[in-house]
């Protein structure tokens, strides 16, 4: 068996604890490290600048359409107000009592031997109309001619509107004879208070028609 | 199993200790001042890109919205401004009597007078813009059928008065004549 000598090794027992050397392994390992850092912060970085495109383009788009909305914002807000702003009109419109036809109820229950003095009416808060009537009425039986009116303003009144009250508030001889068509006829002064609402009273429910149930027995 | 034993000089140690601290200085600025900010920019430009698209999005809805609220109110638009118009420039006090006065000579009274009671703003919010003007109008001589025919008249063309009280009262002297008294308030524009 030949011998053999390595006469070398010292050298290669060097080079192996070079090659082991933990700092310049721990130095590959970091500059590795710090490269995998940079590539990733770049590719961070890129994707940020292409969120930052994005951004402007969004930013882009609003600045085109915020004038826009604004404006339609405002003009919203307008339509609203104006669509409130009329219903409440209307609502004023609509509740308000309207005097004419009342004239022309009253005018109709005046007969010839009644003649009004004055009348003074008034919507009250709740919405009722208080009418406070005077005058004089002439016939064989004046006070008969002042009740003759009172009901036929009760009726007029009643066609058309709710709670109607016609009551006397005063009715007294007169000693004063008044010539209606040829004839002497005694006088009576009279005063009427009126009430009324406008508005329909709600209706009250009434009971609906019974249905069977299975419980209740046949007839 | 070999077992390699590295045996390290005190040279060595202290490179080690000192790479060692770098790396970790290294980790933490790099995560602190260069990844930390460029993660935080990047989801606050995220965050602003997601708010920039609901803006935009609801933008459109807001469009569509006031296209049909202007279709919707067409007829509110219209009527708003004729009651709008019911009310001319300046202040109520110069136009509104002579108004009455002109529309009661037209209805064969003559002269009729309106007086400013007073005006007050309205309670209700939608109504801020607009005034209550109380008057009193007084017709000093009407028959009957004639003052029906103007009151009548006088509610339809003034929709925005409504009448609170009415006093009619015979003429002593002349029985046919009644003297009218007419307490009205009108809904009327600020200016």
């Amino acid at each position: 068996m030949a011998l053999h000598l390595n006469l070398l090794h010292e050298e290669i027992l060097e080079q192996r604890q070079r090659q082991r050397d933990p700092l310049k392994i721990g130095m590959m390992v970091l500059s590795a490290l710090g490269a995998i850092m940079v590539v990733y912060y770049l590719w961070n970085a890129y994707k940020v600048l292409e969120i930052r495109t994005r951004l402007s383009q969004a930013q882009q788009n609003w600045a085109k359409v915020e004038p826009k909305v604004t404006g339609a914002q405002k003009r919203s807000a307008e339509l609203n107000s104006i669509i409130s702003t009329t219903k409440v009109l209307d609502g004023m419109i609509d509740g308000r009592f309207y005097w004419a036809p009342f004239l022309e109820k009253l005018s109709r229950c005046v007969a010839l031997n009644a003649q009004l003095i004055s009348i003074d009416g008034t919507v009250l808060d709740d919405g009722k109309i208080s009418i406070v009537i005077d005058g004089l009425a002439a016939g064989r039986e004046p006070r008969a001619a002042a009740e003759e009116l009172r009901q036929l303003l009760l009726e007029q009144l009643g066609q058309s509107y709710n709670d109607v009250k016609v009551e006397f508030k005063s009715l007294e001889d007169l000693d004063t004879i008044v010539n209606i068509g040829g004839s002497n006829m005694a006088m009576a002064r009279f005063g009427i208070n009126a009430t009324f609402n406008t508005v329909a009273a709600k209706p009250t429910p009434t009971p609906g028609p019974r249905t069977k149930t299975r419980g209740e027995p046949k007839q | 199993m070999k077992r390699i034993q590295v045996k390290l000089s005190k040279d060595q140690i202290q490179k080690l200790s000192l790479s060692s601290i770098g790396f970790i200085v290294l980790v933490y600025v790099y995560f602190s001042f260069f990844l930390g900010p460029l993660n935080n920019s990047r989801d606050t430009m995220l965050a602003e890109i997601d708010q920039l698209q609901d803006k935009v999005a609801n933008s459109k809805n807001e469009l569509t919205k006031t296209s049909k609220l202007e279709q919707q109110a067409n007829t509110s638009t219209k009527r708003f401004a004729a009651l709008k118009a019911l009310s001319p420039e300046g202040a109520p006090i110069a136009w509104f009597p002579p108004r009455m006065k002109t529309f009661f000579a037209n209805q064969e009274i003559d002269k009729a007078t309106a007086r400013l009671e007073n005006s007050v703003a309205y309670k209700e919010t939608d109504l801020a813009n607009w005034m209550r003007y109380n008057w009193i109008l007084e017709l000093p001589q009407a028959d009957f059928s004639t003052l029906g025919k103007a009151v009548a008249a006088l509610e339809n063309a003034e929709p925005l008065m409504s009448i609170m009280r009415i006093s009619i009262k015979a003429l002593p002297e002349d029985p046919q004549f009644q003297q009218i008294t007419l307490s009205a308030s009108t809904a009327m524009v600020k200016r």
